[in-house]
């Protein structure tokens, strides 16, 4: 199963994601987001630790790559792999991750190929049949 | 979702009427001709033009600019005001993720003559001296105390600094700086985002670029800026950087909880918003400014690394040079301004998200030397075709809370420019057109080639003979630095 696929869209970059399962989902659409930002490939030295709320599964979703891209520019933290669980009590939908990655300077690197601005939650959705998930999420650029 | 059937109203405008959607709190109208509406039809825009008529508090209607095109949230070329006292709210995505990107246009006393042969010599330079590109970073660096300085005092603080002159400000929108900006409601994030790039160009549509003024429309008003044809002129398109992208996502974030809160129904999540008068919008409404004077400041330091630039090219000053600002615009920003609605004055928040003030002659906001003329309005068309100086109009006072176009507008997508134009073409069609481009990556060339643009002629069409601005000069690019 291939993890995105990018579609059309005129000014931003729309993506399309898909997994088995949530935590997939969550892990996928990160995948795509720092694929689209870097070719970078490297062995994860450190872990940070995320934990999120939202009261939907798509908001969720955008401020998980919103985390990221926050940290990936304000600690300069690259992910590299996800441990990712998803889980809901009384209505919120909740992510806990260990992000493990390494070190990188997003800053006038010749390895990072765009720059994005943020996640946007715009025509933001999630579906689910029988084979899996498939996210939409348009990335600011 | 139905297909729109839009009502013409005249050869200029078009309407959305609120029985389109449940929901919509007013019309939208749309500033552009039947080929310009045929050529958007295919995005999402005008659903999004629709869309931001559920703004609660939305006063008169929900607007769009000839350069429309599909955002996020609101479209890119809307224009919305909505009334505090009528529980309006303000929304972050109605800013958008580059607070306060603009553009500013500076002239000099060269001629064409005098650059022809220098054309590599000055964009290699500009390349060299001023740092642009994805993730660029600046040779400013600046410790807290200093960014929280640069939150408050924008351009003014570049001036301090010594980039450039106190004469700088008066060209500008706000002077440089708006006032109420709050650099405590800015997050430790969005800090170390912009440490790294004050003083940068930034990626995408960004660019800095050399112009020829190849045609002039009103003789009167050139003269008065000082502007006649075949003289030279700059053009910096820049904003707030990574600052401005986590003030945004910070808010947008916060503001979701606010649609429970206040009872906000919105179809768009990316509207998210809250009454002007509450807690959080005013937290925004101080972080926004901040990211501004970022963004101002930000502008004024290109400019003067590109006078700069400019000074070691031709071995002068750039006072001899003659490399005065002629002004700098905010296209993505939201402001508190005196309209009178219905007979009565009101102080409503408008925002512009890819949209540019245009104040009319004699409206008291504006610098003296402004008073006769209007305000100048700067539009940045393609690197392959021509940019536009403009001046307000009291008709943009009456009609569209004083707001014009702010670009071209594109038709197609990045992906789809990266799929069918291949780079060596292009950069040889623009060199056969005398044009020189300078880029870190050829990706960005490509996804910003001319083609991907709507004809800036056509859109300065519909903003010229609806009267909601006028034209004052046409300028083509001769040397273009991107991202």
């Amino acid at each position: 199963m291939k993890k995105y696929e990018i579609l059309e869209h005129t000014a931003d970059i729309r993506a399309r994601i898909f997994a088995k399962n949530q935590e997939d989902l969550f892990v996928n659409s990160a995948i795509c987001l720092f694929e689209l930002l870097t070719d970078k490939k490297a062995k994860a030295k450190d872990t940070k630790h995320i934990e999120l709320s939202a009261s939907r599964l798509e908001d969720l979703l955008v401020i998980w790559l919103n985390e990221l891209i926050s940290i990936f520019y304000s600690y300069k933290f690259l992910p590299v792999d996800y441990a990712v669980s998803i889980s809901e009590l009384s209505g919120v939908k909740k992510i806990s991750a260990d992000v493990r990655g390494i070190e990188f300077n997003p800053y006038g690197n010749k390895d990072v190929k765009s720059e994005i601005k943020a996640a946007t939650y715009h025509n933001l959705k999630i579906d689910k049949d029988s084979k899996g998930f498939a996210a939409e999420v348009i990335f600011d650029v | 979702m139905p297909e729109i059937a839009f009502e013409k109203i005249d050869d200029y405008k078009f309407r959305i009427p609120k029985s389109y959607k449940q929901g919509m709190r007013v019309d939208g109208i749309i500033y552009a001709t039947e080929k310009l509406l045929s050529g958007a039809k295919n995005d999402n825009a005008f659903e999004q033009v629709a869309n931001v008529a559920f703004l609660p508090g939305i006063v008169k209607y929900s607007l769009a600019m000839p350069d429309i095109h599909w955002g996020y949230g609101f479209p890119i070329g809307g224009v919305a005001a909505t009334d505090p006292e009528e529980g309006g709210v303000v929304s972050p995505g109605g800013v958008g993720y580059d607070i306060n990107c603009g553009v500013r246009m500076l002239k000099t006393n060269l001629t064409l003559d005098d650059v022809r042969d220098k054309i590599p010599a000055i964009v290699n330079r500009l390349y060299q001296d001023v740092p642009s590109g994805v993730g660029s970073t600046g040779d400013v660096s600046v410790t807290v105390k200093e960014e929280r300085k640069i939150l408050v005092e924008g351009a003014k603080w570049a001036v301090s600094r010594g980039f450039g002159v106190a004469d700088d400000l008066e060209s500008c929108e706000e002077q440089g700086a708006i006032e109420g900006a709050d650099p405590d409601s800015v997050s430790k994030r969005a800090y170390l985002r912009g440490r790294e790039q004050s003083g940068t160009l930034g990626s995408g549509n960004h660019f800095l670029e050399v112009q020829v003024i190849d045609e002039i429309f009103d003789a009167k008003v050139a003269e008065k800026f000082g502007l006649s044809v075949g003289q030279i002129a700059v053009m910096i398109h820049s904003g707030s950087r990574g600052l401005g992208y986590q003030v945004c996502d910070d808010y947008v974030k916060e503001m979701l909880s606010c649609l429970d809160k206040y009872s906000i129904n919105i179809p768009d999540r990316q509207l998210a918003c809250a009454p002007v008068k509450s807690v959080e919008a005013q937290k925004y409404i101080g972080a926004m400014r901040a990211a501004a004077n970022y963004a101002w400041a930000n502008r004024q330091v290109l400019m003067h690394l590109t006078r700069a630039a400019f000074g070691k090219v031709f071995s002068k000053s750039w006072q001899s040079l003659g490399m005065d600002l002629i002004y700098d615009v905010a296209h993505n920003i939201a402001k508190f301004e005196k309209r009178v609605v219905d007979g009565k004055e009101k102080y409503l928040c408008v925002h512009r998200k890819g949209a540019t003030r245009a104040f009319g002659p004699g409206n008291p906001e504006l610098a003296q030397k402004y008073q006769e003329t209007g305000q100048p309005v700067i539009i940045p068309g393609d690197m392959g075709r021509a940019s536009y100086l403009l001046v307000g109009t009291r008709k943009s006072e009456e009609e569209t809370f004083a707001s014009t176009c702010h670009g071209a507008g594109r038709v197609s997508s990045r992906h789809e420019a990266l799929r069918k134009i291949d780079v060596n073409v292009l950069l040889k069609e623009l060199k056969a057109k005398g044009i020189e481009v300078r880029a870190t990556g050829k990706k960005t060339i490509v996804e910003e080639a001319p083609s991907v643009y709507k004809n800036i002629d056509d859109v300065i069409e519909v903003v010229q003979k609806s009267g909601i601005s006028r034209k004052i000069c046409r300028m083509r690019p001769l040397c273009v630095v991107k991202g």
